[in-house]
């Protein structure tokens, strides 16, 4: 018999044997949920898992550590290296889980596909967290605890347009265009405009800047060039435009009030100098602190009031003049939202 | 991977020389055994430094799952590389595939396989249209895929904010969540369960058999490489050139829809970002596997170990916990490493072969 005579049986063979196989084989139960809780703090091990490298994740590391000496928890790791990719944050997830991580605190990469790797960890039965943003729809972690983001976007663009004492063009610097987060503040922005009942004019929105620095600054310096003279004020609801416009509008030294986001050290330079007119402040350090909290208790057998509930972390507007206290407030609402999940949103036993 | 029955196609073609070569080369010089050599050294090495890499549940299975698709992406590279041509559009023709099986998923609620079948349309037709323009206009292909590319990559987000508002189907098929849970392990014969190899696996072996026996056995796949070899000999010889250049890009795209479906079904998501990341592996599996960039030669096996080498090293240096510039910089010189030890395997063999010993 010839090779390819044979190669055609064997593959024929295979085939066969492959849909033999399925057809008479019974599936094991489908409940492969394993159970969550009853886990002792020094058993729970909580990985922090940014979607990728960004400032805004890097206090995450300090809050990390502080949680782990304060809740005496097992381990809390913080792992960057998902490179703004679904698929290597899955792998980074299952790693994680391989080397015994059973807590998860997660930023998903996309919002709109998040859920399905928050029920693959929940199947596994760890905890997990939504952290600093929620997933489009229905939340299918336990709990999200992100920056309300169209609250911080109004509170932004308020801002910004009473800077300008309630009159001229405005423009809005943020994110991932088709990231449902980054509508919702493109959301939050307009409705602080349409408020002032045509007074303000959103001039633009400029989208997909945030990637790094050096395309924000491109951006900034582009628009700067091109509308500079008809712009009296410009929000940012993201991390590397806000720190691009700060510079480019201090350097370009056009009348054109900047409201940022989030504390760079540039921004905050620019606020003590007065090219900044206020910043909106997130609370990096309580979603890592408050978040780890929250899954110590999951993992020793609390469970949610309200599955996938989202609970706001806090935005606060700061200006030169509460710059100083601006750490003591955030303090504060961290340990506000910590009595909140022992008070309202976990059941414990 | 159960990968060991896809063949080798030889360099040249058999029919133009049915004599063995005069000089035969031992057989650890064999590239693929050098690459089976490195990926056992590299398994041993990450299970001792630690455990969790032997991990079936979390560690082996998902990286099966993993292999399974980067084969398929190398494959979907392959079949234009048999051609020395490039396609610089893989992951935008798996993402425009995958829009249109999501898309039947959820405005048509047609099964897992009807949706299958028409991305795989899909795939091949973008990957057909591609060969046209390169066959009919003699543009290079690395110009026209790389247009193609830029072209799919804004269709693909104007097509998903159209139909979803977003970037993503919610759309889950029945039978999607069992490729993307299930292994054999979980498919019972009374007391007998299957070996704990996710439901993904057999697909993409049935692809590089498929691909494998195209090019060792069959005529068309004989001709694409007589092609790639030397297209002026294979046009004297009565080979439709054109319409071989048109074929092997239409397999392009079509391997490129079913690497996409592999990965929206271990993601569990038929999502735009999909196929982002498929450009570098997709060279990768098959230049590691010892395909030739210039064309006229393939290797099915040596791309899957190639795909199983980096996912091997990923997955090692993950378990780690590499900071990211660590991981960067140890996968790149794992890598070179790898590529230095074949080489040098590969020098040893030649002299061994010509010394007259």
């Amino acid at each position: 018999m010839s090779r390819r005579m044979l190669s055609r049986i064997g593959s024929g063979l295979t085939v066969v044997a492959l849909a033999t196989t399925t057809v008479a084989c019974t599936k094991k139960s489908d409940n492969t949920d394993a159970e969550t809780g009853g886990r002792e703090p020094a058993q729970v091990k909580v990985a922090l898992v940014p979607g990728g490298s960004h400032p805004y994740f890097q206090p995450w590391k300090d809050a990390g550590a502080k949680a782990k000496t304060e809740l005496a928890l097992g381990d809390v790791t913080f792992n960057e290296t998902a490179g703004w990719d679904q698929t290597k944050q899955n792998d980074v997830l299952k790693s994680l889980a391989a080397q015994g991580y059973n807590a998860f605190g997660v930023f998903g990469v996309s919002p709109d596909n998040i859920n399905s790797t928050f029920e693959d960890l929940k199947r596994q039965g760890f905890p997990v967290g939504s952290l600093a943003s929620c997933p489009a729809g229905a939340n299918k972690a336990d709990f999200c605890l992100s920056t309300d983001v169209e609250v911080a976007a109004y509170k932004g663009a308020k801002a910004a347009i009473d800077a300008i004492g309630g009159q001229g063009n405005l423009v809005h610097l943020t994110g991932n265009k088709v990231d449902s987060n980054t509508q919702r503040r493109i959301a939050g922005v307009e409705k602080a405009v349409a408020e002032t009942g045509g007074k303000v004019t959103l001039i633009q929105s400029v989208t997909d800047i945030d990637k790094d620095l050096q395309s924000a600054q491109r951006a900034v310096a582009d628009l700067l060039a091109a509308k500079g003279r008809q712009i009296q004020a410009i929000v940012n609801t993201a991390y590397n435009p806000a720190v691009a416009s700060a510079e480019g509008v201090r350097q370009s030294k056009l009348p054109i009030k900047v409201v940022a986001i989030d504390d760079d050290p540039t921004v905050l330079d620019g606020l003590r100098g007065g090219s900044v007119a206020a910043t909106i402040l997130q609370n990096p350090v309580g979603q890592a602190q408050v978040g780890s909290y929250a899954l110590m208790k999951l993992s020793g057998g609390c469970t949610m009031a309200e599955a996938g509930v989202t609970i706001d972390s806090g935005s606060f507007v700061v200006t030169k003049d509460n710059l100083d206290g601006y750490e003591a407030d955030r303090t504060a609402a961290t340990e506000a939202l910590r009595k909140k999940f022992d008070g309202d949103l976990l059941k414990c036993s | 991977m159960k990968t060991e029955t896809a063949p080798e196609a030889p360099a040249v073609p058999p029919a133009a020389d049915p004599r063995p070569p005069a000089r035969v080369l031992p057989v650890w010089a064999n590239p693929r055994l050098g690459l089976l050599i490195v990926i056992a050294a590299l398994v041993v090495l990450f299970s001792s430094l630690t455990p969790a890499f032997l991990d079936p549940r979390l560690t082996l299975a998902p990286l099966q799952a993993d292999i399974s698709v980067y084969v398929v992406v190398g494959l979907a590279q392959l079949a234009v590389l048999s051609l020395g041509h490039m396609n610089m559009a893989v992951g935008r023709m798996a993402a425009l595939s995958t829009f249109a099986m999501g898309l039947a998923y959820d405005r048509l609620g047609v099964p897992l396989l009807v949706g299958l079948l028409l991305g795989l349309a899909v795939g091949a037709g973008i990957g057909a249209l591609a060969g046209l323009l390169i066959a009919k206009t003699g543009v290079n292909s690395f110009v026209v895929t790389l247009a193609l590319d830029f072209g799919l990559l804004g269709l693909v987000t104007i097509l998903y904010t159209w139909a979803t508002g977003g970037v993503s189907f919610a759309v889950q098929p029945s039978g999607l969540a069992a490729l993307r849970f299930d292994t054999f392990a979980d498919y019972c014969m009374g007391e007998v369960c299957g070996p704990r190899i996710p439901l993904v696996v057999p697909i993409a072996v049935a692809a590089a058999l498929g691909v494998g026996l195209l090019f060792r056995h069959a005529r068309l796949g004989r001709e694409i490489l007589m092609t790639g070899s030397n297209t002026v000999a294979a046009e004297l010889s009565g080979i439709p050139t054109h319409r071989r250049v048109v074929t092997a890009h239409a397999l392009s795209g079509l391997l490129a829809a079913l690497a996409g479906f592999l990965l929206a079904a271990n993601n569990g998501a038929f999502s735009a970002n999909i196929g982002e990341s498929f450009l570098l592996p997709s060279f990768l599996a098959p230049v590691l596997g010892g395909t030739l960039l210039a064309g006229g030669a393939v290797s099915v096996l040596g791309t899957a170990l190639g795909a199983t080498l980096t996912q091997v090293i990923y997955k090692g240096l993950n378990l780690l916990q590499f900071s990211l510039e660590e991981l960067k910089l140890y996968i790149g010189l794992v890598l070179l490493a790898a590529l230095s030890l074949d080489r040098l395997r590969a020098v040893l063999a030649e002299r061994r072969a010509v010394s007259p010993s």
